[in-house]
């Protein structure tokens, strides 16, 4: 993500001068209304927006009156908690169920969604001046991120790069190790930065304090405790999910770094992760840090952010690190996830969910819910070059956050091989990890998980 | 009044009935014609919703014979193909134990406490009489309420569960979290929800029971013991057969409760086969694996019904 990172840093000037204009001038729905397109086109619509319950989704509910003041278009929100969310996701898509309208999607759910046109390619939304006002300044979302979520599909399978527009970010995560600082200060504990060294905190943490759970990591049996610290990890020892083989695509997940790393990472888990780790998903690893509870955590960086606000029991308690990296490994390595917004194919209100869509992730939709300190990694350049968001992020109870944020971005990629069939390969690596987690031994079942993901492929 | 005469007249016209159909009958026979024609239309919609449900039973049992799957362009039959590559890894075989190992387990254990629990009932005691309604609570419980609701308990470093093992010096248990563990915590998730349905429906059996056949026994110099398990268990023993056909089909189907706690896990330790049909086709998006591994299911649930009905009968026979 090296071009994230650059156009974080290039555009900071120009945008520092422009993002305080626009944030000045074009407060609330103003914006909006003095543009070019007519935002009470579908007038009398009411639409239903799907999602996750997250900070991200809280942000844009907040802000949903002055969506529905400016266009007329009623929005029902429903939010579910995170797996719950993805299942119904599938099956309301897969059902070609018009009853939801916008959804709540990372690129990786759409790489699956998209080749059984489930999903509305965006284009000619975007391309489309009735429907799209002249100020969204689509390039203004990294492009990094833009490009993450373009692709093509050519016999049922993603060519990443070029080709249509699936979703808009409106909200990434990049994973880094958080801590409480009051914890680690007060048993003496380094920050660690490899497995091993983690292991080796985790027991000294334990050994201080046996009612501290060291280290909080999701373990559920879903691909989303693989998206962040493992794949994350994972890739500094040098694994990759897929590579090429005589021209032909192959997991590399029964590979000799893979091998490595498992060893480390199930050792690691073991001696720091709670004994519910088969159960813990992004609440229990949160909840954890917010009431000390917890004394590290390896997941999405925001998370910190959100417990840091003043007013919180961990407020100001909280600090950030990279993710932890090989041990003979020179860079850490971290994933990104995007959360972003698409439109239902079967949806019978096309034109009102784009303009929600287009307003939800507009400039000043996006710095009003960082401000409010929910959207906190705003996708959009204008934001992170905002004085506005750029103050309230260095207050002293954020700690690092910033800088945190800057350097591991300067690393942060998409993990993942762009590839249809992304589901079923990492659910069936988290269901592998469980079982090496509970003893079954790491060569056999990554053996056994290649050839499971070979014959599905 | 010469009733020799009325019955002979009686005897009479009958035998001329038999002999030849009268006009009415010929007029009734039209009629009883026509009628079915009224009933078949009656039945008609019912008719037309069982084909409707067999549809949809079929076109499943179909799918399972393709390769139907997401950003797939083409469908193809494949025949056995989603069966035969099931059957030869261990994980479908893993499941196929644990479905059954659930199942025979949670009804067996049910079967026993409902069993104590309706003799408790039965007994007239204040206290039980006072239970009788509280113990129906967790029936009227969502079975995904249920399984949250167990999770939250049943945490190992937060769960009340382990809170209260604690109070009687019994150290952390894995419940849920553990592969070692997690099949008997989900059984035990089952007992608590379903014992009460055994435990109505064995009251009701004891209840039919006629007093007189328990004064006859006692009278025959019978205790309490010997009187229930040589005359009222016999006489009950159909009624908990019907109980366990119930129980039986929907545990060999049980989803909301694995679902709601473990998602199969850890490992595969509990993922029984509607769990992983569920993860094959909505999380995985391979409809074709998904709908063989719920036709699997089904053959599994229709032979352990079929093997049940057949005990059942055998034992009202002898019942009788």
């Amino acid at each position: 993500m090296p071009r994230t990172l650059a156009a974080l840093r290039g555009h900071s000037a120009h945008f520092a001068r422009t993002a305080l204009i626009c944030s000045t001038l074009l407060a609330g729905a103003a914006a909006a209304k003095a543009e070019d397109i007519n935002w009470r086109q579908f007038e009398g619509a009411s639409i239903v927006w799907a999602y996750d319950i997250h900070p991200y989704a809280d942000a844009v509910a907040a802000q949903l009156p002055e969506f529905e003041k400016l266009t007329g278009i009623k929005v029902t929100p429903e939010l579910y908690p995170d797996d719950a969310y993805w299942n119904k996701l599938t099956i309301q898509l897969s059902t070609k169920s018009p009853s939801w309208d916008v959804v709540g999607t990372g690129i990786q759910p759409a790489w699956d969604l998209a080749p059984g046109q489930l999903l509305e390619p965006l284009d000619r939304y975007l391309n489309d001046p009735k429907l799209t006002s002249a100020s969204y300044d689509y390039k203004d979302f990294f492009p990094a991120l833009r490009d993450a979520l373009t692709w093509e599909i050519k016999g049922g399978q993603i060519e990443a790069g070029r080709g249509q527009v699936w979703a808009i970010p409106h909200g990434f995560e990049n994973i880094q190790l958080f801590y409480r600082k009051d914890i680690l200060d007060k048993h003496g504990i380094k920050v660690p930065t490899t497995p091993p060294e983690m292991s080796a905190a985790c027991e000294k943490l334990k050994s201080a304090d046996p009612g501290i759970t060291p280290l909080g990591v999701r373990g559920v049996r879903f691909w989303s405790s693989i998206h962040t610290a493992a794949i994350s990890i994972a890739k500094s020892y040098g694994v990759h999910d897929f590579v090429v083989k005589d021209g032909k695509l192959e997991t590399g997940l029964d590979s000799r770094e893979s091998i490595a790393f498992h060893k480390d990472y199930v050792e690691m888990i073991k001696k720091c992760a709670a004994p519910s780790f088969a159960n813990d998903n992004w609440y229990q690893v949160v909840d954890g840090i917010n009431s000390g509870r917890t004394a590290m955590a390896i997941d999405s960086n925001m998370f910190g952010f959100w417990n840091n606000v003043a007013g919180k029991p961990a407020s100001g308690k909280i600090a950030f690190a990279p993710p932890l990296r090989a041990p003979n490994g020179k860079n850490f390595e971290s994933n990104i996830w995007i959360w972003s917004l698409a439109m239902n194919a079967a949806s019978q209100k096309k034109g009102a969910a784009w303009l929600f869509i287009q307003w939800a992730t507009s400039k000043q939709v996006e710095l009003n819910g960082a401000v409010a300190g929910k959207l906190v990694n705003s996708p959009r350049a204008s934001t992170w070059s905002d004085k506005v968001w750029l103050d309230y992020a260095a207050k002293p109870e954020f700690t690092n956050f910033v800088d945190t944020f800057k350097s591991v971005q300067d690393r942060a990629a998409l993990a993942f091989t762009p590839r249809v069939g992304f589901a079923e390969a990492m659910n069936a690596w988290a269901v592998a990890m469980q079982k090496m987690v509970n003893g079954a031994d790491v060569k056999a079942t990554l053996t056994d998980l290649a050839s499971e993901i070979r014959s599905s492929m | 009044m010469d009733l020799r005469g009325t019955d002979a007249t009686v005897t009479l016209q009958s035998s001329a009935g038999q002999l030849a159909p009268s006009k009415n009958e010929q007029v009734q026979s039209v009629e009883q014609h026509a009628l079915d024609w009224w009933s078949l239309a009656a039945i008609a919609p019912a008719i037309i919703i069982l084909l409707g449900f067999l549809f949809l039973f079929f076109y499943g049992v179909f799918q399972s014979l393709t390769d139907l799957k997401f950003g797939r362009p083409l469908v193809r039959f494949i025949g056995f193909t989603n069966y035969e590559v099931a059957i030869k890894t261990q994980d479908f075989w893993n499941s196929v134990r644990a479905t059954m190992a659930y199942a025979c387990s949670a009804v067996l254990a049910e079967a026993l406490f409902g069993l104590a629990l309706a003799k408790l009932f039965a007994s007239g005691v204040f206290l039980a009489r006072m239970m009788r309604p509280v113990i129906l609570l967790p029936l009227v419980l969502p079975p995904m309420s249920v399984a949250l609701m167990w999770t939250t308990m049943m945490d190992p470093q937060n769960g009340i569960l382990n809170y209260l093992l604690s109070l009687i010096g019994i150290g952390r248990f894995a419940w849920i979290s553990d592969a070692s563990t997690a099949m008997f915590s989900l059984v035990l998730i089952d007992i608590w929800t379903y014992t009460p349905f055994f435990a109505l429906i064995i009251f009701a059996g004891l209840q039919g029971i006629n007093d007189e056949v328990r004064e006859a026994a006692r009278v025959n110099g019978a205790k309490g013991w010997a009187t229930f398990l040589h005359i009222e268990l016999p006489l009950i023993a159909p009624y908990i057969l019907i109980a366990a056909i119930f129980r039986l089909i929907e545990s060999l189907n049980q989803f909301d409760i694995v679902f709601g706690t473990t998602q199969g896990g850890p490992g595969d330790s509990t993922s029984v086969l509607s769990v992983r049909a569920y993860i094959t086709a909505f999380q995985n998006l391979a409809f074709g694996r998904g709908a063989a591994l719920m036709v699997v299911n089904w053959l599994i649930v229709l032979l352990g019904t079929l093997a049940m009905v057949k005990l059942w009968r055998s034992v009202r026979q002898r019942v009788s």
